[in-house]
């Protein structure tokens, strides 16, 4: 596992891709940095990480892009496949050094907060908080892009679903959760019929059968109505907690206030073992496809 | 050594390897020969553990590939059909590479020595794999295989695409690792096989159509043998004369190459030696032999016979 570690990191920096990942998150959080801190005179670094954690995800699909989409392309998963180690380690590998080279551009941002102790008062814990943050949900970008770049063998579709997914989930998501902060019942009810809409047609395309699909759908629509009759707060805030579970950025927000809680460290960790494995499970269907 | 009992390979309808079940002795070296699609790379692919069989089992060493597969893999070195390079590694660094991840015991690098000397790249060792020819990577690839120094070698095509030259070389490197080693080596170069090979086993349409050495598979299929013939006259009595003398089992014509001649192919019966007989019915028939020579049954005949055979069709 090592020596993919070892190798991965290699070809990061033999190649322009890791030199490009680094020089474009610089350049975000140098704007990041001017706009938050320099131009307002502000020390409050915490908001440049803050600000960071919604933009660097430019630069992710650059670090995750190729990871195991060329190694199909090139056929070198071959090698790595037939010789005694797990696709587990493998993939784990690649996260680390994915990782690794995301930690290392991370650091030299320490230099900012350093350099901004001279000039005021810096919130040190807030600003640690929104480091190790920070971190964590670069886990959880990297986790996503690895997943992306194991389902294509171009590089180009994997940074372009990366971006999709992370777009989707840290700009699309929370403007939708903001246009339904006064949740109604009927907000509720719209949307678990869509699920239920979804699940039929699901298990339609799965079985092709109609009589399956139609119990499916009476029995969606009896359990929305028996809970609509029984408890119609359910409906209230149904959405709002559905969306709340794809809310990666909320989860960052609360080490901004420099608290460390254990359920968003929880959540992001379980978010990242959860693609990883989705990554693993993707790799050895394709053994059996 | 290798035990391949009942595998199939689907995928979804299209069915790439049926039902093939064969077994490869310890220090044997076996062809794998099939036309292009047959399903060789696939039955190798499973061999490895890179792909899993739909049905059947797969065992190297008394290991089963599916329920212990790091077992299996630490006793395969595979070459498959394009070698798996990173180009942006030097020869040396992606060895050092695979050495780990085979987890290869290596301290004073003799190992790595001796491969590279084996198979002749020690003088491009600090060269980028990306700027090597065919020729160097297909023989970084075999090193690849090499490394750990596994029991058993998996090569898939190890000479295609490569000159005359190398393909020599590369035939020569094999049967001398076949003094060492299980080799399973697939080809769809006939005397390829029959050069390096003790054993041929033809896959045609992912069915396996036979398992034998080179001589038994020619002497299976021949049955007698058979002569060409170029005898002066016509064709109709050239055919005629011969076919009336006994041991002879068939005469088909091939055509006028020398003019007022006739070339025949004469087919014996089994154990037959009828030369001297057709010699005299020729010349009572005043049909003088210009030329006679036994026709050898060769690796592509059986080839194409069994592959046609099967199913009407070869590539």
């Amino acid at each position: 596992m090592v020596a993919i570690i070892r190798r991965e990191l290699r070809s990061y920096f033999v190649s322009p891709v890791g030199y490009s990942f680094i020089g474009f998150f610089l350049v975000l959080n140098g704007l990041m940095l001017l706009v938050t801190n320099l131009i307002t005179g502000s020390p409050a670094y915490q908001f440049t990480i803050g600000s960071m954690s919604t933009w660097s995800l430019l630069a992710m699909p650059l670090l995750t892009m190729r990871l195991l989409s060329d190694e199909k392309r090139l056929r070198t998963d071959q090698l790595l496949l037939t010789v005694p180690v797990s696709v587990g380690q493998v993939v784990l590998a690649k996260f680390l050094a994915a990782l690794a080279v995301f930690g290392g551009g991370t650091l030299i941002t320490v230099i900012y907060p350093v350099a901004l102790s001279f000039f005021g008062d810096l919130a040190v814990g807030r600003i640690i908080g929104a480091y190790l943050g920070y971190l964590l949900l670069g886990g959880a970008f990297i986790a996503i892009g690895i997943f992306m770049s194991s389902l294509t063998e171009n590089q180009l579709i994997a940074a372009i679903l990366t971006l999709a997914a992370l777009a989707l989930m840290m700009w699309i998501l929370p403007g939708v959760r903001d246009t339904f902060i006064t949740a109604s019942t009927v907000s509720g009810i719209v949307f678990a019929s869509v699920v239920g809409a979804l699940v039929a047609l699901l298990v339609y395309l799965a079985t092709k059968n109609v009589t399956l699909t139609g119990v499916t759908i009476i029995l969606f629509a009896g359990a929305i109505v028996v809970v609509a009759l029984l408890s119609a707060q359910f409906f209230e805030t149904l959405l709002l907690d559905f969306l709340q579970w794809f809310l990666l950025g909320d989860r960052f927000d609360v080490f901004m206030t420099g608290v460390i809680a254990l359920s968003p460290v929880v959540y992001l960790l379980s978010f990242i073992g959860l693609f990883l494995f989705l990554t693993v499970r993707v790799v050895e269907k394709a053994r059996w496809a | 050594m290798i035990t391949v009992k009942n595998i199939t390979k689907r995928y979804g309808d299209h069915v790439a390897v049926n039902d093939v079940s064969f077994e490869v002795n310890e220090g044997e070296v076996v062809g794998f020969l099939g036309p292009n699609g047959a399903g060789k790379s696939t039955t190798m692919n499973i061999i490895t553990g890179y792909l899993s069989a739909t049905d059947g089992t797969v065992e190297v060493d008394g290991h089963d590939v599916l329920e212990e597969p790091n077992e299996v893999k630490r006793r395969i070195g595979y070459l498959p059909e394009l070698p798996p390079l990173y180009g942006e590694m030097t020869v040396t660094e992606y060895l050092r590479f695979v050495a780990r991840l085979k987890k290869a015991v290596d301290a004073d690098g003799s190992a790595m020595e001796r491969i590279l000397e084996l198979v002749g790249v020690t003088h491009v060792r600090e060269r980028l794999i990306g700027n090597l020819s065919k020729g160097y990577r297909q023989r970084v690839g075999l090193a690849q295989a090499l490394v750990s120094g596994p029991q058993a070698l998996i090569l898939d095509e190890p000479t295609i695409g490569l000159d005359p030259h190398q393909i020599i070389e590369i035939r020569n490197l094999v049967r001398d690792l076949g003094k060492g080693h299980t080799i399973v080596l697939s080809s769809h170069i006939l005397p390829e096989v029959s050069a390096v090979c003790d054993r041929i086993i033809i896959i045609n349409r992912g069915q396996l159509v036979a398992s034998d050495t080179t001589e038994n598979l020619a002497k299976r299929l021949s049955g007698g043998s058979q002569y060409l013939l170029r005898v002066g006259g016509a064709d109709n009595a050239v055919q005629a004369a011969i076919k009336g003398v006994t041991g002879v089992s068939g005469v088909s014509s091939r055509g006028v190459v020398e003019a007022d001649s006739v070339d025949v192919i004469v087919d014996f019966d089994d154990g037959a030696d009828p030369r001297r007989a057709m010699f005299t019915a020729l010349s009572k028939a005043d049909l003088p032999i210009l030329q006679m020579k036994p026709v050898d049954v060769t690796l592509e005949q059986i080839f194409l016979q069994l592959t046609t055979r099967e199913g009407g069709g070869s590539n």
